[in-house]
């Protein structure tokens, strides 16, 4: 994914700057606390597909 | 009437076959249709002296004008959006190596970007879609630089005024004929539109089409939304093209395809739907024309600009943000 991407990228329910988890392919917000998985290689933004995380959830330790 | 359920079945599979049997000829149209629009969007953009630096398709489809914005702008940063997985996966073929655009999946009313993310939208007949401008409006010019570009195309109302006509015809004749699922009409997709003038033009567009045929916004519904949302000097104008089909079931199909069908929750149904049908598609054939049903797609395009952005603290009209202090200065030596 282009990194130029992720800089633009943000939460579409807070607004706030997300980051890449390559680990889990999932696009992460630690303001809402929300992931987004990618499929297919394309990030699926989509408030009702987003993946609720713990506050203890190691993915949000980037 | 028959009361054998298999009739009502048959029925059914006989206009399935009919569609399924004209499928290829109706794609073809909807993506003439869609070409057309397209390129004459794009060709505004020749117009313009614009280098943006990052590119937004908004309800890219397939990505075929996503492709066209790299490849004029091969060195801005150029996204193609949609809510369809489907369209975005087959996108992937448009997008080529040097050539590349990125796909993300995402709502319109709740855009993935940071504010002021990109220097251009464009988004070709993808607003049709969207019952709340306001809402949409606000979140393109949130990711709008200021000063940035939003180029778009819609339907306007006049679109598909033959089969409005003719669902007219179909209703004078069924009057009779009563349907209390005409009546609680309930479109999943309508957001509560807060906005009165909006609402206003929507009723306006129900009266005229009943529940049959899209509303759609007119041009002044759309510059006042636009200019509500903080956009600046928008410039609308109309468009007509006519597409021609071997017949009204042909077209209803299609309309799902470009968003201007009635969302076909708001249609209604059972056996006095289908009497109805059957007399809109008569109506309809009184203006076939060399073998084929006309229909007219009313396309507004427009363009407008990112404002500049407004604090909540700071909103007044632009004309009263120079204080009188502050014009004295610059006159004094």
């Amino acid at each position: 994914m282009d990194s130029r991407l992720i800089d633009l990228l943000a939460c579409p329910v807070s607004k706030a700057p997300v980051f890449f988890a390559e680990s889990r392919q999932l696009i992460v917000c630690p303001t809402s606390k929300l992931a987004y998985p990618i499929k297919d290689g394309i990030p699926a933004m989509l408030p009702e597909d987003a993946i609720k995380l713990e506050d203890n959830d190691p993915v949000l330790k980037r | 009437m028959s009361s054998d359920p298999r009739d009502v079945f048959g029925l059914d599979r006989r206009a399935v076959a009919r569609a399924f049997d004209r499928a290829s000829a109706s794609y073809d149209a909807a993506a003439a249709l869609q070409e057309r629009v397209r390129d004459e969007l794009l060709g505004r953009l020749e117009e313009l002296q614009i280098q943006p630096r990052a590119v937004l398709d908004l309800g890219a489809g397939t990505g075929h004008a996503t492709r066209e914005l790299k490849r004029r702008y091969s060195q801005s940063l150029t996204v193609a959006v949609d809510i369809a997985p489907g369209m975005l996966e087959r996108a992937r073929a448009q997008s080529r190596w040097l050539r590349r655009f990125e796909r993300v999946r995402a709502d319109a009313y709740a855009l993935p970007f940071r504010d002021q993310s990109f220097d251009l939208v464009f988004s070709s007949l993808m607003l049709q879609w969207c019952d709340d401008l306001d809402a949409v409006f606000a979140e393109i010019s949130r990711v709008l630089t200021p000063g940035g570009l939003l180029l778009f195309s819609t339907f306007g109302p006049g679109t598909l005024g033959e089969l409005r006509e003719a669902w007219s015809v179909s209703d004078a004749r069924m009057s009779g004929v009563s349907d209390a699922r005409m009546n609680s009409v309930s479109d999943a997709r309508t957001r509560s539109v807060s906005d009165a003038r909006i609402s206003i033009a929507n009723d306006v567009a129900i009266t005229h089409a009943g529940n049959h045929v899209n509303h759609f916004f007119d041009p002044h519904a759309l510059g006042m939304a636009l200019m509500h949302a903080g956009f600046a000097e928008p410039v609308l104008d109309v468009d007509r093209i006519v597409m021609q089909y071997p017949d009204a079931l042909t077209l209803m199909r299609e309309l799902k395809a470009i968003g201007a069908h009635n969302v076909t929750r708001g249609r209604p149904r059972g056996l006095t739907g289908r009497a109805r049908l059957a007399a809109m598609t008569q109506a309809y054939e009184t203006q076939r024309r060399d073998g084929l049903l006309p229909a007219t797609y009313e396309v507004i395009h427009a363009t407008s600009w990112g404002g500049p952005k407004r604090t909540e603290e700071h909103e007044f009209p632009r004309e009263t943000v120079i204080s009188p202090s502050a014009i004295k200065r610059r006159g004094q030596p």
